[in-house]
């Protein structure tokens, strides 16, 4: 390579580089808004204009919030909802996507498409008529209000995802099980399963993403403030006149932690899950 | 095997075993998707049905009376200013944000393609604001953009740009836009993992034929990347409109829809009329003229999902 070749592509390196940190900063600046406020003392938040670096950092509003706010009741609520969403959505996906994995059948071209249809069927636009549904069930101020709907528009991205995943399970595997009398329930714990277990992780990570992170659902079906999870007790501190903006940026900084640690451990099923469906191999 | 052959096939007796070994073996097909089947028609299919049913009535969330008035929803709300405007602003929002995130999506995808240092890093740093909560990112836009004590009106103030700080998201010409950028920065990342997907899956050897010839960089991608990327760019920014389109969360949290309704889209309306202000059979019909549009958009996606006939 001459010296200038060199000097190109190095070049090249330093601008790409270049381009994606400026790219992150300024993906990043939100973040540091958020974090930064936090660690400043209540007379320094309230500067105007604001400073940008804290002048007298102290993690005094992480000590501050577990009394002043119900940042844990918020995130175990979270956690129930998100975990009983996980689990109902399973519990539907699991049968429905290895039936039509291992079967031809009438119908399963509509069930397969109508699911996908759900999908975009984004629950806003259902909000009045699920209000009047969840109110004829008698399920108001209940987790149930709130794990019900987010399992139902979870479902489609559950089932397509492991409906394409059994596909590529060789039915061979399943068929010398059955030879050695493996009951139907044996054969799908033990053997369909843990080899489907790339596609299992990608549809438990979407379906916790996405039951932690939505408020509309708890905004409309659940009043009572006992049950709120994390976006509905941020949401609640958004005052019309008053807002406690330290204690309420602390709160969300809690409310992401456990999200930044699912991402680090996560990240490939995450990426693989988002790009299903749209890319195809 | 088809069901028209099953059933073809040739001696009495045997047909007859087989064609109940083939009931057997599909009742427990359908018994499997039963759940998950019933689950949907009750929570999706049965409100689609009780929309549009409420769409024809006056019903109150407040009581049980409901009247049955026909289409005079849909009439009045035709003949309203208010839908016209509510189209136009969402049509601002839906194209200026998916504008905005398929263009940063396709910057930051192009740039972490190659042999990146760190590209995990990158990518997972790239995804976090499209997996937090939009309550919380919406919050913490609505802090940055706080008139008196936002980091904007501070940065903006330092650099001399402005010598008074402006509040955004109380002007109701400038509000949409505050609101926007908040959501382009939520959905940015979705674009950027799909598009990079959609490149790796260029094959290098069109990159390097393309060299051999001299082709400059622009052109490789004018010619090589963008019209192979095309079907990727296509779905990403359909399910993107779709998205941006049913944004909820973002919007009701940074400004309700405010000032003087300014930032309100059709589905914010959805919920100011239907749920906030108890008129159920209106927001039903403005739910109705929302599926519509979702409706068409669904159609395009099926098109594109199950083009060329490709087996489901």
């Amino acid at each position: 390579m001459t010296m200038a070749g060199h000097d190109r592509s190095s070049l090249r390196k330093v601008r790409l580089y270049g381009v994606l940190i400026g790219l992150l900063g300024l993906m990043m600046l939100p973040f540091y808004a958020m974090f930064s406020s936090t660690l400043k003392p209540e007379s320094e938040i309230f500067a105007a204009p604001a400073t940008l670096v804290p002048s007298d950092p102290s993690l005094q509003a992480y000590l501050q919030v577990w009394t002043q706010t119900d940042v844990l009741l918020w995130v175990g609520n979270s956690f129930i909802i998100s975990v009983g969403t996980v689990v109902l959505t399973l519990l539907l996906a699991i049968p429905a996507a290895y039936s039509c994995a291992r079967n031809d059948f009438v119908g399963k071209r509509t069930f397969l498409l109508s699911v996908l249809v759900v999908q975009m069927f984004a629950p806003v636009v259902l909000i009045v008529g699920l209000f009047d549904v969840i109110s004829q069930m008698g399920l108001f101020n209940t987790y149930l209000a709130v794990i019900v709907p987010a399992a139902a528009f979870t479902l489609p991205f559950n089932v397509w995802m492991l409906y394409g995943y059994f596909k590529t399970i060789p039915v061979a595997l399943e068929e010398s099980a059955r030879i050695d009398g493996a009951s139907q329930l044996q054969i799908l714990t033990k053997i369909v399963l843990p080899l489907t277990k790339p596609a299992l992780v990608a549809s438990v990570t979407y379906t916790f993403l996405y039951a932690w992170n939505r408020l509309l659902f708890v905004l409309t079906f659940l009043t009572d403030s006992a049950k709120y999870n994390i976006p509905r007790g941020v949401f609640s501190m958004v005052g019309a006149l008053q807002t406690d903006w330290r204690m309420m940026l602390t709160v969300s900084v809690i409310g992401i932690i456990p999200l930044l640690i699912l991402f680090a451990f996560l990240e490939e099923y995450i990426v693989a899950g988002m790009t299903a469906g749209a890319v195809k191999e | 095997m088809s069901l028209a052959e099953e059933y073809t096939e040739t001696s009495d007796d045997s047909r007859l075993e087989r064609g109940l070994a083939y009931v057997q073996r599909n009742s427990r097909a359908y018994l499997l998707i039963a759940p998950a089947a019933v689950f949907l028609l009750a929570v999706v299919g049965y409100p689609i049905i009780e929309t549009f049913r409420l769409s024809l009535y006056q019903s109150p969330a407040d009581s049980n009376i409901e009247t049955f008035v026909g289409l005079q929803h849909y009439v009045e709300i035709f003949n309203s200013d208010i839908f016209y405007r509510l189209l136009w602003q969402t049509g601002r929002w839906v194209v200026a944000g998916v504008a905005g995130k398929t263009l940063l999506g396709l910057l930051i995808a192009v740039h972490l393609k190659g042999d990146i240092r760190g590209r995990k890093f990158f990518r997972t740093a790239f995804l976090i604001p499209w997996g937090i909560p939009y309550a919380i990112s919406a919050v913490v836009f609505r802090w940055i953009e706080h008139p008196q004590f936002g980091y904007l009106n501070a940065i903006l103030l330092k650099l001399g740009i402005i010598e008074q700080g402006i509040g955004i998201l109380g002007n109701p010409s400038l509000a949409w836009l505050g609101v926007v950028v908040a959501d382009i920065w939520i959905g940015t990342p979705f674009m950027a993992i799909i598009f990079l997907a959609g490149l790796q899956s260029i094959p290098q050897e069109l990159y390097e034929a393309a060299a051999i010839d001299g082709a400059e960089k622009w052109h490789q991608f004018r010619y090589i990347t963008l019209p192979q990327l095309k079907s990727v760019v296509l779905i990403a920014t359909l399910l993107s409109t779709i998205w941006t389109f049913v944004s909820f969360d973002v919007i009701w949290t940074m400004t309700g829809g405010g000032p003087i309704s300014s930032t309100a889209t059709l589905v914010i309306h959805i919920y100011q009329v239907g749920l906030q202000n108890g008129n159920l059979g209106r927001g039903a019909a403005y739910s109705v003229i929302g599926f519509l549009f979702l409706f068409g958009f669904a159609i395009i996606y099926l098109r594109i999902y199950t083009r060329g006939g490709d087996e489901l």
